[in-house]
C-alpha cells in the first residue's frame, strides 16, 4: 500500500506549522519593529543608533565571551503606585486634613510633618485606581499631587533599572546579547547604573581594586604598558597608584587634582612607564555606556520623575555592584 | 549425506491481542474542561498575543491606562537624552568641554547664549573646524563631525534646547523649534565643515 504521498503531506504540514508558529509570526510580531515613539514625548524616537565605538564595542563584548556570564534582560513582577505631594498650594490646614483623609494611618501631627517636609510620599505601593482618586482628594486650595509609577521585582529592587526589559531595547544590538546567567550582574542598565568612564576602565583593568568582592577576571590584555612621552596620554592609568575610590556617579573621589586622569599619569615622571587603554578598552567602555534603557515607552510604562525616596521595602540588596564607599 | 532443511514453517498463531475497553467518558470531559481552562487562562494572562504587553501586564486596555502624562518641558528632557547621548561624549557631560583636548565649553558660551540659534543650528548641520575663541580663549579642538544625516531636526532642536536654556549651566538662551532647524537645513546646502570667520558672516539675528 502507497503511503508516500500522505506520510509527505503529514511532515510537511507539521514543519510548516512550526515554521509559521516559531519564525513567521514572532517576525512579523517583533522582528519588523521599527523604531518605537517615547509615549510621553513623541519627538523622539528610541532606540537611538549606537554611536560607531559602541557599535564595535558591541563586538569586543562579543568577543570577550562578556554574555556569559553578564545578561541583558531585566525582569518585573509587578507594578505599584506612589502619590507625592508636589505642590502645597494656598490652605495648609484643609490639605493636612486631605493628607489624613487620603491615608488614614497617619496621626495629625505626622500628617503636618510630611506637609512640611514636601516633596513627600503621601501613599506608597497602591493600585492605579486608588492613587488617582487619592490625587483628586488631595486637590484642595491649589495643592497638585502626583502619581509615580514603580515597577517592582527582584530584578529591580537589585537597582538593575527602572522597568522591565522590551524588545525595542535590543533593536540595534546585532547580535542581542541576552546572556543565559548571571555570574555578574545584569548589564542591561549599566550606563545608568555607573556612567563613569574612568570607573570602567579600572574595573576593566582590575576589578577587585574597585569592587572588592569581585569575581570578575582582569582584563589587562585591554590596556597597553608604553614610555610616557612629555605629555601624559589622557586616559592613562596608575596600576602603583592609590586604590581608586569613586562616588555613586562614578566620578574619582581620592584625588586631590580636579583632573584625576592627568593626576594619575602624572604621577610617572616623563620618560617612565604609564597604563593606557587599547581602542578595544576604549570601544568596549563605550558599549557599556550605550547600555541605558531608561526610557517611558507604551509596552514599557514609567513615570517621568523619579520616585520619592522611601525607606527600602524588601531585605534584598539594594545593589548587587556596590561601589566602594570612599 | 544432504544437509536437512525444514521446508513446511510452523502455522502462524494468532496474535496476542487486549480486550477491547471503551474509553471512558469522563476522560473526554476532563479533557474538555482542561482545554476550556487552558484557553480561559491564555485569554487572561496572554495580551491577546500583542507585541505591545508583556509581563506583569495581561491586556492592552491594562497598559494603556498606566500610561504616564508629560510633566514639564518635553523639548528639554529630550534633549538631554540626544545631548548624553550623541554629544557628551567630547563637551562632557556637564558641558564644560574637555580641555585636554581643546574642545570648547557650552557651558557659559558666547557662540551657544546668542538670541536667534542660526549661526548654532549651522555648525551643528555642518560641523566647524579650526580655532574657535570661547570664553576669552582660544580652542583648536580640531573637528566637530556635521550631524546633517545623523539627527533629525526635532533631535537638533531639542538638544540645543537642552543646551542654551541649561539653568545649571548658567544659559538661559530661549528655545529652538524643529521648524527653525528644518529652515536652515533647506536653506543651506549641505557642505565641508564652518569655519568661526565664515560663521561670523552670517547675521546674528537670524
Amino acid at each position: 500500500m502507497n503511503r508516500g504521498p500522505i506520510i509527505f503531506l503529514g511532515a510537511f504540514s507539521a514543519m510548516a506549522l512550526s515554521w509559521v508558529g516559531l519564525i513567521v509570526q514572532p517576525q512579523l510580531q517583533l522582528g519588523l519593529a521599527p523604531q518605537t515613539t517615547n509615549t510621553i514625548n513623541p519627538v523622539e524616537l528610541y532606540p537611538q543608533a549606537r554611536s560607531g565605538l559602541a557599535q564595535q564595542g558591541l563586538q569586543v563584548y562579543r568577543s570577550l565571551g562578556c554574555a556569559t556570564c553578564h545578561s541583558q534582560q531585566v525582569r518585573q513582577d509587578g507594578t505599584v503606585f506612589d502619590v507625592a505631594l508636589t505642590s502645597l498650594g494656598t490652605n495648609t490646614a484643609e490639605l493636612v486634613q486631605a493628607v489624613q483623609k487620603v491615608n488614614p494611618a497617619l496621626s495629625p501631627a505626622e500628617a503636618g510633618k510630611l506637609v512640611d517636609m514636601t516633596p513627600q510620599n503621601v501613599l506608597a505601593g497602591v493600585d492605579k485606581t486608588t492613587a488617582d482618586a487619592a490625587v483628586t482628594n488631595l486637590s484642595v486650595g491649589g495643592a497638585k499631587a502626583a502619581v509615580h509609577l514603580v515597577a517592582l521585582g527582584p530584578d529591580l529592587a537589585r537597582g538593575w533599572g527602572n522597568g522591565r526589559s522590551v524588545a525595542a531595547d535590543y533593536l540595534f544590538d546585532q547580535p542581542s546579547q541576552l546572556g543565559a546567567q548571571r555570574i555578574g550582574p545584569d548589564l542591561a542598565n549599566v550606563g545608568l547604573r555607573l556612567p563613569g568612564r574612568t570607573w570602567h576602565f579600572h574595573h576593566l583593568d582590575d576589578p577587585t581594586a574597585v569592587v572588592a568582592k569581585s569575581v570578575m577576571p582582569p582584563y589587562r590584555f585591554l590596556f597597553e604598558k608604553r614610555k610616557r612621552g612629555p605629555q601624559p596620554s589622557p586616559d592613562a592609568l596608575a596600576r602603583d597608584g592609590p586604590t581608586p575610590q569613586f562616588d555613586v556617579g562614578g566620578t574619582r573621589t581620592n584625588w586631590t587634582s580636579p583632573d584625576a586622569l592627568q593626576f594619575d599619569a602624572l604621577a610617572a615622571a616623563p620618560g617612565g612607564d604609564e597604563v593606557v587603554p587599547t581602542d578595544d578598552a576604549r570601544a568596549l567602555v563605550a558599549y557599556l555606556l550605550s547600555l541605558r534603557a531608561d526610557v517611558p515607552l507604551f509596552e514599557r510604562p514609567l513615570s517621568v520623575a523619579p520616585p520619592m525616596p522611601t525607606a527600602p521595602a524588601t531585605t534584598a540588596p539594594t545593589a548587587a555592584f556596590p561601589l566602594p564607599k570612599p | 549425506m544432504k544437509p536437512q532443511f525444514r521446508e513446511t514453517t510452523p502455522a502462524p498463531e494468532s496474535e496476542p491481542k487486549a480486550g477491547s475497553v471503551p474509553v471512558p467518558v469522563w476522560l473526554f470531559v476532563a479533557l474538555g474542561l482542561l482545554a476550556f481552562w487552558s484557553l480561559r487562562f491564555l485569554d487572561a494572562s496572554g495580551g491577546g498575543f500583542s507585541p505591545k504587553v508583556y509581563r506583569p501586564y495581561a491586556s492592552l486596555a491594562s497598559v494603556a491606562a498606566l500610561q504616564p502624562k508629560s510633566e514639564g518641558d518635553v523639548m528639554f528632557a529630550s534633549g538631554q537624552r540626544t545631548y548624553d547621548a550623541m554629544c557628551s561624549q567630547c563637551h562632557g557631560p556637564t558641558g564644560l568641554g574637555d580641555p585636554t583636548r581643546m574642545i570648547p565649553p557650552l557651558a557659559g558660551s558666547d557662540w551657544v547664549a546668542t538670541a536667534s540659534p542660526g549661526r548654532l543650528v549651522r555648525f551643528v548641520l555642518d560641523g566647524l573646524q579650526g580655532p574657535i575663541t570661547v570664553k576669552g580663549q582660544v580652542w583648536n579642538g580640531g573637528t566637530m563631525p556635521p550631524w546633517r544625516d545623523v539627527l533629525r531636526d526635532e533631535e537638533i532642536a531639542a538638544a540645543l534646547t537642552y543646551v542654551r536654556g541649561n539653568k545649571n549651566w548658567g544659559n538661559s538662551a530661549p528655545a529652538v523649534t524643529p521648524e527653525q532647524v528644518k529652515a536652515i537645513r533647506d536653506k543651506v546646502a549641505a557642505r565641508t565643515a564652518w569655519l568661526p570667520e565664515d560663521l561670523l558672516k552670517v547675521p546674528e539675528t537670524e
